[in-house]
């Protein structure tokens, strides 16, 4: 019957068609790391989402990196979506790419890409938010535990020249599922009670405003004499310090507000003294570490790592306050 | 209206023999959406030489594979005259589910999991619409924010996930596989869409399935029988998710409440573009199977091309209304030939259900 024949030659014309064109294929050399560092050498970078900030400047730093050693780039949006994420990495490492950097939207995702990259021996660097637990060669990430730390240090120190008498802090933390960040608010604790504080309230804000805000709320009720409050982004921070507003206080000078990233909301109302400091991290300067170790892993040279089971390698942050605001604005 | 009375009615809307000669109308619906997708991938070749590489055609018909899975079984939903809007969450459920099964069972619970949770939902769409009348644009779309929010709780200590270690595993195989150079998830959609096709126009049931869609009087006769196919035409459409899962999360490896935002419009769009219209009784698998393709050889197209994220939303939002233009466009202002086939269309109508 004429339906089946057409079935049939669908099939038929699907299967041939897909077979004979790649007869016609342009022919790609797959290009493998053989040691010697290659002028022509092609450096895939696939963001996790180029309509964010900090990844606009993460990718700008990369792409300035690789084209000082005067090698190919090819960038690859993974606009927030993972299925996205695995079928463009994978693309990348098919169009026969040297050396993948890869900054995930899903960590979890990594798994596939991984997999494929060891298949065709391309070394994978793996750009912030998390490495998904899977055996990539180096992962590059902010030393979120030292930012921290000078969040609880610039606290206390402002704690002391304000000549506030209270002790108390609050710590609101992230999504839970961010690991690295979530070493912020635990340096920051860690630091904060060995300097004599006590944290009266810790909870999540899920990297949320709004959650924040009512956490703030709900803190300066319980504890109205709170000295100092650290959030672990900016946009957290900014809504603590206007629930703090709300309340009749002051947020730099009767209470301590630190939030981290360094945001250009964050600056503006630091510079505007609605905000006392926060934590930037540098993610040009991470784009550009990324390349560092592109080439360290291309000559096969050793790579010191901040923690080498994790295979982890640190950015330094900088502490933002109005004094050196100016610089960071643009 | 008696089980031969529906029969024959299903007969009688089977269009009128084709006068010689070349009718645009036909061709169009048959061949139309593939004459379109070839015209697509000579454009795709001339602007990108390196669209033919073995890898880049790999990719494409890995990537349509969970898409064109579900769509099959949408257009068999189209033409019966109803649709589901909560296949994302369907898919993002069975995907926590059947990655957690994996961790239980290994592959085979795994491939269990996902069937057996995808018949469970389509079984649960059915008989909110069914016996419970609840109309399927309100049943499926409250649906989607259930099946989204149970895989949200179950992975709220954080996303399923298929481990690294199981890289080799014949599960994680089902996604990278090739068989002969062509993947296997492409294989599993051919084998979809040829069993699709077996039971649409080859069996009494697939009769059932268009002749209730395009007449909608005769479903409210026959009752009970229409009802149970509805019954079926949601199974499927579950049983389809389920399958596209296994070709899905064994390509991803992580699975939670967020997966494929948008999933179902993307479905619908497949299918409404490769002729299957929202009015009932009318579609074309091999059309369906088309429009999959063309959508993922136009995404590849523009994303090799650098095309901006947010231009390519634009163009696939106008590509959805373009097709939904044609079916419109169709019904109102036919071709010749087609408009034959409408009048003689109504007439039986008419005559049957008075």
């Amino acid at each position: 019957m004429k339906h089946t024949k057409m079935w049939l030659m669908a099939g038929a014309i699907t299967a041939t068609a897909a077979l004979a064109l790649t007869g016609c294929s342009t022919g790609d050399a797959p290009a493998g790391g053989d040691g010697e560092t290659k002028t022509d050498i092609t450096v895939g970078f696939s963001v996790y989402d180029m309509q964010y900030e900090f990844f606009q400047e993460m990718e700008a730093g990369t792409k300035a990196a690789v084209e000082a050693n005067g090698w190919d780039y090819v960038l690859h949006d993974e606009k927030s979506d993972e299925n996205e994420m695995v079928t463009g990495a994978q693309a990348l490492l098919d169009q026969g790419v040297d050396v993948l950097i890869i900054s995930p939207f899903k960590p979890d995702a990594l798994g596939p890409i991984i997999a494929k990259a060891q298949e065709l021996g391309v070394p994978v660097i793996v750009d912030d938010i998390g490495g998904g637990g899977t055996p990539y060669d180096a992962i590059v990430v902010s030393d979120n535990k030292d930012g921290g730390v000078q969040a609880a240090d610039f606290i206390d120190a402002q704690v002391k020249e304000l000549g506030l008498t209270s002790k108390k802090v609050v710590s609101i933390t992230c999504e839970p599922s961010a690991v690295y960040a979530a070493q912020r608010n635990i340096g920051f604790v860690e630091q904060i009670e060995s300097l004599g504080y006590e944290v009266v309230t810790e909870l999540s804000g899920n990297s949320k405003a709004e959650e924040a805000y009512t956490i703030m709320k709900d803190a300066l009720a319980k504890d109205p004499d709170v000295a100092g409050v650290f959030a672990c982004n900016d946009p957290m921070a900014v809504a603590a310090a206007n629930a703090i507003s709300d309340a009749g206080k002051n947020p730099t000078t009767d209470i301590v507000t630190v939030g981290y990233n360094g945001d250009g909301e964050a600056l503006t109302a630091i510079d505007g003294g609605t905000l006392s400091a926060t934590v930037a991290q540098d993610p040009k300067g991470m784009g550009a570490l990324t390349v560092d170790l592109a080439k360290k892993l291309l000559d096969k040279e050793d790579i010191e790592f901040g923690n080498a089971d994790e295979r982890e390698v640190y950015q330094p942050v900088t502490l933002i306050t109005k004094a050196n605001v100016a610089d960071f604005l643009k | 209206m008696t089980n031969t009375d529906t029969a024959m009615l299903a007969a009688s809307i089977q269009p009128p023999p084709q006068k010689k000669g070349f009718s645009f109308g036909a061709f169009w619906d048959s061949w139309g959406i593939a004459s379109v997708l070839v015209v697509l991938v000579i454009v795709a070749v001339i602007l990108e030489p390196d669209f033919l590489s073995m890898g880049n055609i790999q990719s494409i018909l890995r990537e349509s594979a969970y898409l064109g899975i579900v769509a099959c079984a949408m257009t068999f939903a189209i033409m019966n005259g109803t649709f589901d809007l909560s296949v994302g969450g369907q898919l993002a459920l069975v995907s926590v589910v059947t990655l957690f099964a994996y961790g239980v069972g290994g592959t085979p619970l795994a491939l269990a999991a996902a069937i057996g949770t995808g018949i469970a939902c389509g079984l649960i769409n059915g008989a909110l619409v069914t016996a419970l009348r609840v109309p399927p644009f309100v049943a499926t779309l409250g649906m989607l924010f259930v099946f989204r929010g149970i895989a949200y709780v179950l992975t709220q200590n954080g996303p399923a996930v298929l481990p690294y270690s199981e890289v080799k595993s014949p599960f994680a195989q089902i996604g990278s596989l090739n068989v002969v150079g062509i993947p296997l998830t492409f294989i599993i959609m051919l084998l979809v869409f040829g069993v699709g096709y077996v039971v649409l126009r080859r069996t009494g049931t697939g009769r059932k399935v268009i002749a209730f869609g395009s007449s909608p009087l005769a479903a409210k006769f026959s009752g009970i029988s229409a009802a149970r196919i509805r019954l079926f035409v949601f199974v499927i459409l579950g049983l389809s998710v389920g399958i596209a899962t296994l070709t899905y999360i064994t390509r991803v490896w992580t699975a939670d409440g967020s997966a494929q935002d948008g999933f179902e419009l993307r479905v619908i769009t497949a299918a409404v573009l490769g002729g299957a219209s929202l009015q009932g009784g009318k579609g074309s698998l091999v059309g369906t199977f088309s429009a999959v393709l063309l959508v993922s050889v136009l995404n590849d197209l523009l994303v090799s091309m650098g095309v901006g994220a947010s231009y390519q939303r634009i163009i696939l939002g106008c590509v959805l209304i373009v097709a939904l233009a044609i079916d419109g466009l169709r019904t109102k202002f036919p071709g010749s030939s087609a408009l034959r086939k409408a009048l003689s269309f109504r007439n039986k109508r008419v005559a049957t259900a008075g």
